[in-house]
């Protein structure tokens, strides 16, 4: 539950590029093969004829390496997505003046004619585009050969003893085939599913297998087959009749595109089973569970047979696609899939079912799923409107029974045989087809389910209707062909007929309208259960936690968002006690997260220009954040839990001065000794002037120095006791020990904390303060980036949008700059004293450092042979009066304790304050005054 | 399965989202309709189980006796049906695999369901892998969560509880019954019109009260994966 997945948020609408290779089943390209234009699809208008067949059509041609691919204008009569590979020839007809004519020999002997409509030269740039694309897919062509040799489609098309038909041009195309090959060849199987071996499901003369094939036969041959199938508009009639069962699962990846992955990934199963041989994960152990009942009733997964081969098509894709894993319904899904296709078949027509048919379906948050029931619902009260004010009215949900169909394509709804045949055309026609159908069910079921009252009398004539499909839909008629009719051929009859009204582009359209509401939906899941998973909430309100949440959420989204592609690894997956998935955030991170936090993990420049005032974020880089992270990693991973950043907050944020001290103390005790070395002080102090590097004045400078020079002073004044005494000439500077030993510890440490007004208020309150939870109100936009929510901008954020922004702040600055009126301060982190110090600068620079340092330096030699006698200095009266340390010192022998310091301090700071308290304030408004008077002069 | 068809098997077709399950049992003088939802196990689910369990008068939480991690996902379930189901729900917190810790086993059973209305129940019906071989070490070898520690959370938390066995059937129909009795039935069944035998009842507004009754939800009950 505490999976923090910025997946969808991230999620951005497909090019249009993207969207046409979508559009025809072509695989997305990859980095490689997007020229450097950017632009890998070109397309012309065209009239497409193929030999053999009248009818020629007039449309759209696209070249998008390595395919090349048609679209009637109608977008539905004919269309191809043919690989180059499968392009023997290529002949420019001449023919009348004027037309631009290109003749395609494919590797199946068919013979395609384009008619390039378009300008002659666009004709020509286009013609010289697919000269070199087909030069590059040269080298695939050999591997076309041994690839369709083993497809059913070619089996069928031989097995009368007709000649293998592109025997003959192997030789005429210079290509090395053997004949031995040939040999072989005849003995070849051919690809197939569990079906050949335990009889496919139906009875396959009521199916009418055998004329099916035929018809299919005589497609094939002149249409062209697996990776060259065109279509023309008697293949939808043929898919609508159903499939031939032994023809099905050739067909599936053909019309699916999924054979394009195969080939172009040939041996990738393979490869993956044998890498993650003997290999458990939480996925595998979850496909062990659910084997057994994955279509149960089909025979083959009775045995171990179909059993192994379902574990490892399931288990493979597991490893192949691991922010998917194992999601249950996949198991149905590629146990029906199994029965018409081998084992690789079917791991690629899962991988195109998971990316492109079904995206996000299967994720871990399921926000496909999710969003797909939004639609649907959608769409029913769009075209249903009756049932679904009936639904809204009894309080019935439409998931409760839809949610299975889209999940697993009505195979667990339905009696297999019906649902193999809408699976059908769902590779055909792709998702709409669920929809189509779904609506269909409600529709025919209309007037029963107005009488419905509750989830379960909707489940009910649900699973009652499914039951019936094979039946007569009119019983009653009198003519025979009517009663022959079936509820099933009903079902498609209306879908198909009804809701053809439902295209790819309403439900794109949906999708987009519903998909804001989801990501909400699931982010306000798992933000509610995360918190509640929460070990250990600490000391934090429900609400802070919430705001935690929200801030590590951007965090991981602004990193995901930013990665390209190749640094993705900002969450970890991993798993908790419990065995539950969990995200783990990595340092990078971990720093964004904190610089939105702590204000002095982020450097904020306030930039104002002649319009606008506005506050700049970006992330600080420094030590002292990298030494949080491994501090509060209490399990060593590398990676923080959102529980371990909840504890690692609660630990500094709720502190008081006396543990902020310590805090500060352990988390720059790098060996966990108890002492700090040498280089720990000056990595603490460091760590010091990074937080105070933006304050103004020099007044934490100083107490940094200040804080140095006591922290060596002491340390060193220990030292030798710790090393048994040595000897020190008054004067003279110790010997310096190694860097690393042991050489201060809490209670001194605290003590030259202590010896500071400055850092002692600082570790009273403000650096508690420092920590900052931004409770935001509503979820942020998708595309929002921290650094730009804390713009300040006024009118103009709340007009623009936030890609525009940047470009427009940087138009501003740069107009502001040339009227002379841009202005860059840094933001300090800790308010408060950037009031206080920038008044009194001037003041205290005096007393408050130069001379205490003066003293302090001078009286070091002395110090040290003081502090040789006594164990434990005090540092409160030296506040004060430095020069009067010495005596002091025996009256406060040993000082184990903190609280006679505590209480010895607030005294002092009580006078202290009571002394400065009217100076500071009017000190600090003359300053503000002067910096505004400052300001305008400079703006003018 | 064990309540609805008094029946065990370990392989069933995994649920997707939830399956749905009906039965009508005897309470004293009326006749009960129990409405079950039996939600998926696998975690990515659940964030869809809110649609199941929204207008659920009681749920079964079960979780597995043999594993302790399963009682931590179970209480978590616990505190987001008090979150967010119907504020009247009742809740039963039952330990299931009661057969795997005693030494004289029965047969089969599965875990339960609800009144009158919906409940989800993980079904931790399924196979447990090597259930009873184990050579009589005698009760408490497998089991580790102790029936005490379950007991005083479930007190704790205000939780009907419970071990059962679905494969054995042992103490199944008791926690439906247990149930069944602490569901307002009578003020339920006033406010919708009618219907003794509970179930339907209601139109709209009858049934967000009376319909539904429970879910259970289950930890990783048997085979079935459940995890919550």
């Amino acid at each position: 539950m505490t999976t923090i997945s910025a997946q969808f948020r991230n999620y951005r609408e497909p090019t249009k590029d993207e969207a046409i290779r979508s559009f025809f089943n072509a695989p997305p390209a990859g980095p490689g093969e997007i020229p450097p234009t950017g632009k890998d699809v070109v397309e012309i208008s065209a009239v497409m004829s193929l030999r053999g067949e009248e009818q020629s059509y007039s449309g759209r041609l696209y070249l998008m390496p390595p395919f090349l691919a048609f679209i009637s204008l109608d977008k539905k009569s004919a269309r191809f997505t043919l690989p180059l590979y499968t392009i023997r020839r290529v002949e420019k007809v001449n023919s009348r003046a004027g037309m631009f004519e290109l003749a395609l020999v494919l590797w199946h002997q068919m013979k395609i004619n384009v008619q390039l409509t378009s300008l002659r030269p666009t004709a020509d740039a286009f013609c010289a585009q697919l000269r070199d694309a087909l030069k590059a897919q040269l080298p695939q062509m050999k591997r076309l050969r041994p690839f369709v040799r083993v497809s059913y489609s070619e089996h069928l098309i031989k097995e009368d003893g007709e000649e293998y038909m592109d025997g003959e041009d192997d030789v005429k195309d210079g290509e090395d085939q053997g004949d031995a090959d040939d040999v072989q060849e005849a003995k070849t199987e051919f690809l197939g599913g569990l079906g050949l071996t335990f009889k496919f499901p139906g009875d396959s003369k009521k199916l009418r297998e055998k004329s099916k094939l035929k018809l299919w036969k005589e497609y094939l041959r002149t249409h062209g087959r697996n990776a060259t199938l065109v279509r023309y508009p008697s293949v939808q009639r043929l898919i609508q009749v159903g499939l031939p069962n032994r023809l099905r699962g050739d067909l599936w990846e053909t019309l699916s595109g999924s054979i394009y992955l195969r080939f172009a990934n040939q041996g990738m199963y393979e490869e993956i089973l044998a890498k993650h041989a003997g290999e458990t994960s939480t996925s595998t152990e979850d496909i062990e569970k659910d084997l057994n009942r994955s279509l149960p009733e089909y025979r083959a997964y009775q045995s171990e047979m179909g059993i192994g081969t379902l574990r490892r098509v399931l288990t493979a894709y597991s490893w192949k696609n691991r922010e998917v894993g194992y999601c249950q319904a996949m198991n149905i899904l590629v146990a029906a899939i199994l029965i018409y296709m081998s084992e690789e078949q079917a791991f690629w027509l899962l991988e195109v079912l998971c990316n492109r048919l079904l995206p996000g379906y299967y994720s871990p948050s399921m926000h496909g799923t999710l969003l797909d029931q939004k639609v649907f619902e959608s769409l029913v009260s769009r075209c249903l409107p009756i049932i679904s004010e009936h639904f809204h009215e009894v309080d019935v949900q439409l998931s409760v029974a839809s949610l299975p169909w889209f999940l697993s394509l009505y195979i667990n709804s339905m009696p297999m045989i019906f649902a193999f045949r809408i699976v059908d055309c769902f590779f055909a026609m792709g998702p709409k087809v669920l929809f189509q159908v779904g609506l269909a069910i409600l529709k025919i079921n209309g007037e029963k389910l107005l009488e419905i009252q509750d989830d379960g009398g909707f489940i009910h004539l649900m699973r009652d209707y499914f039951n019936t499909l094979g039946d007569s839909a009119h019983p009653q008629a009198s003519d025979p062909r009517m009663r022959a009719i079936t509820n099933f051929q009903e079902l498609l009859v209306v879908a198909f007929r009804e809701f053809s009204v439902i295209t790819d582009d309403t439900i794109i359209a949906e999708r987009k309208r519903h998909r804001n509401e989801i990501v909400t939906g699931i982010e306000s899941f798992s933000k509610r259960a995360a918190v509640r998973n929460l070990k250990d909430p600490g000391q934090f309100k429900k609400e802070q936690l919430g705001a935690i949440y929200d801030t590590l959420y951007r965090a991981i989204c602004n990193v995901s968002a930013s990665g390209s592609g190749a640094n993705a690894i900002a969450q970890l997956e991993t798993t908790d006690a419990q065995g539950r998935a969990e995200t783990r955030i990595d340092i990078r991170t971990y720093r964004i997260f904190l610089s939105n936090v702590a204000t002095w993990a982020r450097d904020e420049t306030v930039v104002s220009n002649a319009f606008v005032e506005r506050v700049d974020r970006t992330v600080a880089e420094h030590e002292l954040i990298d030494r949080m992270f491994f501090f509060w990693d209490i399990t060593h991973r590398g990676a923080l839990s959102f529980q371990d950043i909840v504890t690692g907050l609660n630990g500094v944020m709720f502190n008081d001065l006396m543990s902020n001290i310590e805090w500060f103390f352990t988390v720059h005790d790098k060996d966990k000794d108890g002492f700090l070395s040498r280089d720990d002080v000056l990595q603490l102090s460091e760590s010091l002037l990074f937080i105070f590097r933006n304050e103004i004045g020099d007044a934490y400078l100083g107490a940094v120095s200040n804080f140095m020079a006591n922290a060596f002073e002491y340390g060193d004044a220990l030292q030798p006791q710790i090393n048994g005494a040595v000897e020190v000439a008054e004067g003279e500077r110790p010997p310096e020990p190694p860097t690393n030993t042991p050489y201060l510890n809490l209670a001194t440490f605290r003590m030259v904390v202590l010896a500071d007004e400055l850092l002692e208020s600082f570790f009273d309150a403000d650096f508690s303060a420092t920590f900052k939870l931004e409770l935001a109100p509503g979820p942020e936009s998708p595309s929002e980036t921290p650094g730009l929510m804390a713009g300040i901008g006024g009118l103009l954020s709340n007009l623009i949008t936030d890609e525009n922004k940047k470009t427009l702040n940087r138009f501003a600055d740069e107009l502001g700059k040339s009227i002379g009126r841009h202005q860059v301060t840094y933001r300090p982190a800790i308010g408060k004293v950037d009031r206080d110090m920038a008044l009194q600068e001037p003041k205290l620079r005096e007393p408050f450092v130069s001379p205490q340092m003066r003293d302090r330096s001078m009286s070091s030699g002395s110090l040290t042979s003081a502090a040789s006698n006594s164990s434990l200095p005090t540092p409160s009266s030296e506040l004060n009066a430095p020069g009067f340390l010495p005596p002091q010192l025996p009256t406060f022998p040993a000082l184990p304790e903190r609280t006679p310091f505590a209480i010895d301090e607030v005294k002092d700071d009580d006078e202290d304050d009571e002394d400065e308290d009217d100076l500071v304030v009017t000190a600090g408004d003359e300053s503000l005054d002067e910096v505004d008077a400052f300001l305008q002069e400079n703006a003018d | 399965m064990r309540f609805v068809q008094n029946d065990f098997s370990e392989n069933k077709e995994p649920t997707i989202g939830a399956a749905f399950l009906t039965q009508k049992c005897r309470l004293e003088d009326r006749v009960l309709r129990y409405e079950i939802w039996d939600t998926a196990g696998q975690e990515r689910f659940h964030s869809l189980a809110p649609m199941y369990y929204r207008n659920a008068q009681a749920a079964v939480v079960v979780y597995d006796i043999t594993k302790a991690t399963s009682l931590e996902k179970a209480k978590s379930w616990v505190k987001e049906l008090q979150r967010q189901a119907n504020p009247n729900i009742v809740i039963a917190l039952v330990g299931n695999k009661l057969d795997l810790v005693q030494a004289s086993s029965g047969t089969g059973g599965a875990p339960g369901a609800s009144e009158e209305g919906e409940e989800e129940e993980p079904d931790d019906a399924t196979a447990t892998p090597g259930e009873g071989e184990e050579p009589a070490e005698g009760e408490q070898s497998l089991r580790q969560v102790p029936k005490e520690e379950a007991a005083a959370y479930a007190q704790e938390a205000g939780l009907l509880f419970a071990e059962t066995s679905a494969k054995t059937g042992e103490g199944v129909v008791e926690v439906f019954t247990e149930i069944a009795k602490k569901i307002p039935i009578e003020h339920i069944l006033a406010s919708a019109r009618g219907g003794p035998a509970g179930g339907r009842a209601g139109a709209a507004q009858g049934r967000a009260q009376a319909g539904n009754v429970n879910l259970q939800e289950g930890a990783p009950g048997g085979g079935k994966a459940c995890n919550c």
